[in-house]
């Protein structure tokens, strides 16, 4: 997929527009340029619109509020400046959840692109059963998030965890009561762990989807010469095929960290937050402070403390993006 | 690999590598399907078979019953959730449609001033938390007077599907080579037409993804659906699920997931329908 | 599909509304009085909708009845009604964002979360539903008020509560020699005796709700308190609570597994259906859930008193449930009426609950109550109204407390404490967080 970018070139007519405009006695927009921009600007309008309206306007409302100390009952509420943000650095559940959001995305990310690469490797091949095969696999993207959580939920059950059963049957683990019987949603580490593996589970089919697009596209004559000309399959992959997919991957990455670190319903159907605070995550403290406490205005702050640090590092992403095309 | 015997025919070297492939394949099958592979079963499971700990989980230990789908259809407003469901997604896919490819081409092919800055921002918008916007958007449904229908979500949800299927159409335009639309142009096709007639048949893979993709997303979602839907015959399948199979401190599990299976592997099946359509769609998107 | 809100259609009904509006109060209220009195539905009703939003009841069967009793209320009085079900830990949401709409249910339940406080400001006033209701049924229990009394006014109608006994494993305690779990004390020795013969105990040390419950309860019936009796201080530094933080590792180290960090609300359900149990505290939704799934087990089940500190003081913490009714309501007469007839009639829901809930009236906890006094194994619940409280015991239910027990600050100091944090430190880290949390609603 390529980005934003000037396009392959402009019209040839603009190029021959009068230059002197003043004699023109067409009005502006019967002009080219003039008709290209109302054009596009109509065009462009409904999503504009309602994107502006139906986000940009809660957004600001939102900022808002993280300003002041609101709270769901009150009509009135007072600026209290960058009181909020102050006070959530001082919670120690704060700084708990801003790690484990990061280390969420982090370990996260690692997980799909190994086995999202991995996967989509295996789908380039051709093989029968190829088409079963990827209908399977891409199953755990399309259910539906609360319900496949929720099966989740029990699937990593302290009594009756259909992965410890396995395990045990196995031979890998004791049984129910030992101590090598793991408690995924009870042990801090194993809990997030846990967490991210749902995420994991739910989303590397995605991952390994668009890589695939991404190797399928680069045409196989370079391909073919770079095999020609003795490149290793690694090198092959490394200078040819990276540079070519990488807007692909780009917006995909992209794409799945603002999914993955705003999203609120594997951790609030697994864990509320819990074990103490071992899986709390910037999103669920959010909706605990701000939605279930009522104080709007530090769930708010809480809620807009990563868009400081994502926005400077998407927005150099995306130019970036722009420069190569 | 070893070099001492060439292997002698070619169908055994098939054969080889369709092995390997399926050894290769197998991790992912398992880790991909058996959850779903269990929720199947337990969809079919009698309620006491689920709570003995010396119960098989993949196998059933009290004869398989039917007893969860029909609670989920006679005591649930099931049959409600999954029309919404299917009626919400295609609203959403179709409002998703009809802006998002025009926005998309605009920007990608119109050399707008400040197109490059916003398309930025319309994909900044997923910084926004949903748990901040429903609050405002709620306002907004009950000024529309569509409180506790599922228009309300039908509003809602483009807010997330329009950004990415934006970027999305705008990365296929690209790759639609000028020189068709010229010679649309020269042939006398105003600026509208050449889209229409040009480049949207061409772009139609990528039309194709969007619109499964918003199709997908819309049924991602549960916050907004808790918050400006509450009657049981107005909610969604992911709303209604957790809303009411989950009961005080009581699960019903089986129910949830035979209401998990029944829409969820439809749509799966629909989605591979176009999923090659869907490759093809990020691929063109690709420079050619 | 938004309620459309037919006008007016007799101009006396106008004006008789706006006369109760104006002359206020008092005047509203004894007119409602009579209203109950005399039974009659008022014209102006006629023709009106009332929106109800209430939780998903465990019992699928109460909810069944709950619509249909609604229903026939709307009927006999030409209101339209619609009942809605969500689950109660998702109200708070639905709340807020029909707070920032402006317009919603008319009633709306709040089931452990009380947000009264919260919303008081934008709440029906219901001091003369409140106050009508106590004098014909002998009053309400001491525990009633706290949830939804703001300065002076009463802002919800107490619907129920749900109770979380003791529910103990007969056949395992009488095989072993052992006492009933009458005091925490004998509850702790039984754990201890059986957990190595294959039957443990388990309290959820985690962020659910019967965590915040069940430490409470262990807590109070220790002597400790969580604020003072004004809710203004947090009051949790205390010898008492240092020797219930002592006991509760006790009980963890020698009556637990570890699996206790992961549970929800929903596993001590499970942990007594699969019959690993030796005994639980908790509400009888997990007896029932037993009766359904594992009847030998359901047979040798208990259900037993909360269990005496060392003092002989017994506190049960319980979950409240309170009707809340928004300013904005289009239909605040039906609402008030509504109301009162749900309350008149708490003794069929108390039945249809299989006696789950618990009524918050003086008159409907005189023995023998419904399905709880029939049933032999059940009796002793009828013993719980006078030792019920709810959080911030013996203060008040504030909007502090109510985002402690949100954030699990109690149910945190037991796991630290659990988990092998000394108990000095965990209280300290206790106290913190509740001053913290104090402090912030006060600069509000």
């Amino acid at each position: 997929m390529t980005v934003l970018g000037d396009g392959a070139g402009s019209t040839t007519r603009a190029a021959t527009q009068p230059a002197a405009r003043g004699r023109s006695t067409r009005a502006w927009w019967h002009t080219n340029t003039g008709r290209r921009l109302t054009f596009g600007y109509l065009l462009l309008a409904p999503a504009a619109l309602y994107v502006l309206l139906l986000v940009g306007i809660p957004f600001l409302f939102s900022l808002y509020l993280a300003l002041s100390d609101a709270s769901v009952g009150d009509q009135v509420s007072r600026f209290v400046g960058l009181g909020n943000f102050r006070a959530a650095w001082e919670m120690d559940t704060f700084r708990d959840a801003l790690r484990n959001s990061i280390v969420f995305l982090v370990v996260a990310a690692i997980f799909k692109s190994v086995l999202g690469t991995s996967l989509a490797f295996l789908l380039l091949q051709n093989f029968k059963g190829k088409k079963l095969v990827r209908a399977l696999v891409v199953i755990p993207f399309t259910l539906p998030i609360t319900v496949s959580v929720l099966s989740w939920k029990w699937m990593y059950d302290s009594q009756f965890s259909v992965i410890n059963w396995f395990l045990h049957k196995a031979g890998l683990i004791g049984g129910y009561g030992s101590e090598s019987w793991p408690i995924w949603l009870g042990q801090p580490h194993l809990a997030l762990l846990a967490c991210i593996g749902v995420n994991v589970w739910r989303s590397f089919p995605f991952s390994a989807i668009v890589l695939l697009a991404g190797f399928t596209s680069v045409p196989t004559e370079v391909l073919d010469a770079a095999r020609v000309d003795g490149c290793s399959f690694f090198q092959r992959f490394r200078h040819i095929v990276t540079p070519m997919i990488f807007p692909i991957l780009i917006i995909g990455f992209l794409f799945d960290t603002v999914f993955t670190l705003s999203d609120l319903s594997v951790v609030y159907v697994l864990t509320q937050g819990g074990p103490g605070s071992a899986t709390m995550i910037l999103p669920m403290l959010a909706y605990q402070i701000g939605i279930q406490a009522g104080s709007l205005g530090r769930g708010s702050a809480i809620a807009l403390m990563l868009v400081p640090l994502l926005f400077p590092a998407l927005f150099l992403m995306l130019r970036n993006l722009k420069r190569r095309d | 690999m070893t070099t001492a015997a060439v292997p002698r025919t070619h169908r055994q070297k098939e054969i080889r590598r369709h092995l390997l492939l399926y050894a290769g394949m197998t991790p992912f099958l398992f880790i991909a399907v058996f959850p779903i592979y269990w929720m199947l079963i337990t969809a079919f499971k009698q309620e006491p078979d689920l709570y003995r700990m010396g119960n098989i989980p993949f196998w059933f230990n009290l004869p398989p019953t039917l007893k969860n789908f029909e609670t989920l259809f006679y005591q649930t407003n099931y049959g409600y959730w999954i029309v919404n469901t299917l009626t919400i997604s295609a609203w959403v896919a179709l409002i998703t449609l009809v802006t998002a490819v025009p926005a998309g081409y605009a920007l990608a092919r119109l050399k707008l001033p400040g197109a490059e800055n916003i398309g930025i921002a319309i994909f900044m918008t997923y910084l926004v938390p949903g748990i901040i916007l429903f609050l405002p958007l709620s306002r907004v449904v009950a000024s529309l007077g569509l409180q506790d229908s599922w228009w309300a979500l039908v509003v809602v949800y483009p807010t997330f599907t329009i950004p990415f299927c934006t970027w999305l159409m705008m990365g296929f335009f690209k790759t639609v080579p000028m020189e068709m639309e010229e010679a649309a142009r020269v042939d006398g096709c105003g600026q509208l037409s050449a889209l229409v007639r040009v480049v949207l048949p061409v772009s139609l893979p990528g039309v194709l993804t969007s619109v499964i993709f918003a199709f997908t997303l819309s049924m991602q979602d549960f916050l907004y659906g808790l918050a400006f839907v509450a009657p049981g015959d107005q909610k969604p399948v992911p709303v209604g699920v957790p809303t009411e199979l989950i009961r005080g401190d009581v699960f019903f599990w089986g129910s949830i997931m035979a209401a998990a299976l029944l829409v969820g592997l439809p749509v799966a099946i629909l989605y591979n329908f176009f999923l090659d359509k869907f490759i093809q769609g990020i691929t063109g998107g690709v420079g050619k | 599909m938004s309620d459309l809100q037919p006008a007016p259609t007799v101009q006396g009904s106008v004006s008789r509304r706006r006369f109760l509006k104006v002359t206020g109060g008092a005047v509203a209220g004894s007119s409602l009085l009579t209203m109950l009195d005399a039974r009659q539905a008022p014209a102006q009703l006629r023709g009106t909708t009332l929106r109800i939003l209430t939780w998903s009841h465990f019992i699928p069967a109460y909810d069944v009845w709950f619509d249909k009793f609604s229903a026939e209320w709307g009927e006999k009085n030409g209101v339209k009604v619609r009942v809605d079900h969500i689950p109660h830990l998702e109200i708070p949401a639905r709340m807020a964002a029909e707070f920032a709409a402006g317009a919603g249910h008319d009633i709306i339940l709040n089931n452990s979360t009380i947000l009264a406080r919260l919303y008081y400001k934008t709440l029906l006033d219901l001091t003369d539903v409140y106050d009508g209701l106590g004098k014909k049924y002998g009053g309400w229990i001491p525990a009633a008020k706290s949830p939804i009394e703001v300065e002076g006014r009463i802002y919800g109608i107490p619907m129920y509560y749900i109770l979380l006994p003791m529910l103990w494993r007969k056949d395992l305690f009488e095989a072993n020699g052992l006492k009933p779990p009458d005091t925490w004390e004998l509850a702790r020795v039984a754990a201890r005796t059986l957990k190595p013969k294959g039957s443990p105990t388990g309290m959820a040390f985690s962020h659910c709700n019967d965590a915040n419950l069940n430490w409470r309860s262990l807590m109070f019936s220790f002597g400790a308190t969580e604020t003072d009796a004004s809710g203004d201080h947090p009051t949790i530094d205390s010898k008492e609570m240092r020797e219930a933080l002592r006991f509760a590792k006790a009980l963890f180290d020698e009556g637990m597994t570890p699996e206790v960090f992961s549970w929800d609300d929903a596993s001590d359900n499970r942990f007594l259906a699969s019959g690993i149990a030796s005994w639980i505290h908790d509400a009888i939704s997990a007896y029932r859930t037993t009766e359904s799934t594992n009847p030998p087990v359901f047979k040798n089940t208990f259900v037993g008193m909360e269990p005496a500190g060392p003092g002989g003081k017994r506190v049960s913490v319980s979950a409240p449930i309170v009707f809340l009714a928004w300013k904005f309501g289009k239909n605040p007469q039906a609402t008030k009426e509504y109301l009162a007839h749900l309350v008149d009639n708490d003794k069929e829901g108390m039945i249809q609950s299989t006696g789950y809930n618990m009524p918050f009236l003086n008159d409907s906890a005189k023995k023998p109550m419904p399905i709880i006094g029939a049933d032999p194994k059940l009796q002793v619940l009828q013993d719980f109204p006078k030792i019920v409280a709810f959080f911030g015991y013996p203060g008040p239910y504030t909007p502090q407390i109510q985002e402690v027990a949100l954030q699990f600050v109690l149910p945190d100091i037991f796991t630290r404490v659990a988990r092998g944090t000394s108990v000095d430190d965990a209280v300290k880290w206790g106290v913190g967080e509740y001053r913290r949390i104090f402090a912030k609603h006060k600069r509000a």
